[in-house]
């Protein structure tokens, strides 16, 4: 027996997946998976610019990133009224930023090198 | 300051020492002045001793002078005795007159040839010889005489007329002593006067020139407190505000001989001090420099080598636990590999930057052609970046050139990849080589946001990075550092000219007619 009315298969997430590292971004979609729907941007500016225009379901920012950091990024989308709750993953080398990163509204800090399966179990919590 | 100049100035202040302390030194000074004070006090007890010893022949020849009166006095009253037994004799006719007579005469004679001599001016001598005449002619003409006449006629001695001779005589004698006696003492008060005047003028002379010198020595002893304990103060002031650290006091070089000699050593000293104190400070300051790169470089590796640990880590773990198509497996395994290169890359840069350090970097010189290295590297750029455009502006012949061919190529490298990171927003990134005068010239020309003007003289300074770390651009600061190192190991120079906003165009020279400096 068949259901009549399989559901769709329900709308991928998107995740919009910011560092100016190109084989970091695709370390971050091997990880994920293909369940995802993947933006990439490598500086600031243009990940604020993603965000306001496709309203990603979750942000992995790196912190050392051209024109704009992820830390001044992070502060300006909490400041904004309509995608300031999209939650944030900050991403970094630099381990001295944590404390940063969370005064900046940060939902996770990962410290670089990171766990393939902690950083799936980490989106997973905060949208799956 | 050079050797040459030191030791000139050195020489100069040995000869001008030596000059001030033979011409104008304190020490000639005070003993020049203790010569003055010997000498004036010396003459002041001069002039007293003088004055003292005028009074005493003074008051010898007072007692002299009376000694004469008490002869002269002795004299006349003899005279008087002759006179008084003559005239006995004659009244009474009698032996025992005669015989005092006799003895009166006999002794009055005695004392006559050496009356005279005892005076001492010969005006005096003479009147003293008048005296002895006058008595001489009383004794010879009239005692003699009316002694004689009253033996055979007593009456007739007895006479008016004899007692008048007897007067008239006698007169004469008296006349004479009083003469003798007026004149000697006059003279004796003249002499008394004089030697008084004398020796209050030596008195007086002797105060005067007593308080003449315990003046001077006064003044001198100010001038001494003025011209040492004055200097000397100030230059134990000086001292103790060099102690308390006050190394820009100097003093005033003036005061005579060797203070002014001590206050130039005292400056001379404390301008050693600041210099070397400026030296001191200057070392501090490098020293604390090389602390900051020291921190900065253990958080620079420990990011760069993050980054490509992190691929590597990744991938690894991602390919042991899941299982991927033969395509994807071999990307990850291909990103694997590359991560892996340029950790070995980076780690090759910290060694290099730490053969740097120790002076031993290596190079293998040879004969090359730089024109071909730049096409190498344009073309390896060129792939790299999609905001880029990698131009090449080159004439078609080879710079033949004897040089280390890696490490050349490892300059273009970091030049390019710097041009690329940045110029963030994309451009020309222009790449072109010339020869000219000797030289081959290298630019690499980028439309970047260019390199602020306080920050370009230490864009050479190994780790230095400016404000990049904080603007996300990676990297170690060590690539022009080296960059250098590796230009200057050719003979060459390597420079930039860059302004903010509009790009930077970075240059080396590396020379084709000569072989490269041996290390």
């Amino acid at each position: 027996m068949t259901q009549p009315h399989a559901a769709d298969p329900p709308e991928p997430k998107t995740i919009l997946v910011c560092d100016d590292e190109e084989s970091l971004r695709e370390l971050i979609r091997a990880v994920l998976g293909p369940e995802y729907r993947y933006l990439e941007c490598e500086d600031g500016e243009e990940a604020l610019e993603l965000i306001r225009a496709e309203s990603p379901d979750l942000v992995v920012l790196d912190v050392m990133l051209p024109r704009r950091n992820g830390l001044e990024v992070l502060a300006e989308l909490r400041r904004d009224p309509q995608h300031g709750k999209t939650p944030v993953i900050v991403v970094t080398a630099w381990s001295y930023a944590v404390d940063a990163a969370a005064s900046a509204g940060a939902d996770v800090f990962l410290p670089k090198p990171f766990e393939p399966e902690h950083l799936k179990g980490t989106v997973e919590e905060l949208i799956g | 300051m050079t050797i040459a100049e030191s030791q000139t100035q050195t020489q100069s202040q040995t000869e001008r020492r030596r000059l001030v302390s033979t011409l104008r030194g304190l020490e000639s000074r005070l003993v020049l002045a203790s010569i003055v004070f010997a000498v004036l006090i010396a003459s002041v007890f001069g002039a007293l001793v003088l004055a003292v010893s005028g009074l005493r022949d003074a008051t010898r020849a007072e007692a002299d002078a009376n000694q004469r009166t008490v002869n002269t006095l002795s004299l006349e009253n003899r005279v008087l005795n002759v006179e008084a037994a003559t005239r006995g004799y004659v009244v009474t006719h009698r032996r025992p007159f005669y015989v005092a007579w006799q003895q009166a005469k006999t002794g009055l004679e005695a004392q006559l040839p050496n009356f005279d001599k005892q005076f001492e001016t010969p005006l005096q001598r003479q009147r003293a010889e008048d005296v002895v005449t006058s008595i001489r002619s009383y004794l010879r003409d009239y005692s003699t005489l009316i002694v004689d006449l009253a033996i055979t006629d007593p009456a007739a001695a007895r006479s008016q007329d004899a007692a008048t001779e007897n007067r008239r005589y006698i007169k004469d004698v008296r006349d004479r002593f009083k003469t003798l006696q007026d004149a000697e003492a006059s003279a004796t008060r003249d002499q008394t006067r004089s030697a008084n005047q004398h020796s209050r003028q030596a008195i007086v002379g002797g105060i005067v020139g007593l308080t003449v010198s315990a003046l001077l020595i006064v003044l001198f002893g100010a001038f001494l407190a003025r011209s040492i304990a004055r200097p000397l103060r100030a230059a134990a002031a000086g001292a103790s505000d060099v102690a308390s650290g006050d190394l820009t006091t100097r003093l005033q070089e003036t005061g005579p001989g060797e203070v002014g000699d001590l206050a130039r050593s005292f400056n001379d000293m404390t301008e050693r001090l600041e210099e070397r104190n400026a030296q001191l400070a200057q070392q501090n300051a490098r020293l604390r420099e090389s602390e900051r790169l020291k921190a900065e470089l253990i958080s620079i590796v420990s990011h760069e080598l993050r980054t490509p640990l992190a691929s590597v880590l990744g991938f690894t773990s991602l390919l042991l636990q899941r299982d991927f198509e033969d395509a994807e497996r071999r990307r990850y395994l291909g990103i694997v590999d590359a991560q892996s290169r340029r950790l070995a890359e980076l780690l090759n840069d910290f060694l290099d930057a730490q053969r740097v350090e120790e002076g031993r970097l290596e190079m293998s010189f040879e004969p090359l052609d730089l024109a071909s290295l730049l096409r190498e590297q344009a073309q390896l750029f060129a792939g790299q970046s999609d905001a880029h455009e990698i131009r090449l502006d080159l004439d078609n012949e080879p710079f033949l050139i004897v040089g280390d061919r890696d490490r050349l190529g490892q300059v273009l490298a970091n030049l390019l990849s710097n041009a690329i990171k940045y110029s963030p927003d994309g451009g020309i990134v222009e790449l072109s080589g010339e020869r000219e005068n000797g030289v081959v010239r290298v630019q690499v020309r980028d439309e970047g946001r260019g390199i602020p003007r306080a920050e370009q003289p230490r864009i050479f300074t190994k780790f230095f990075r400016g404000d990049a770390g904080a603007s996300g651009i990676g990297g170690t600061g060590l690539g022009l550092a080296l960059a250098r190192e590796i230009v200057e190991a050719h003979g060459g120079h390597i420079g930039f000219k860059s302004e903010v906003g509009t790009g930077s165009t970075f240059w080396f020279e590396v020379p084709t007619d000569r072989g490269p400096e041996t290390n």
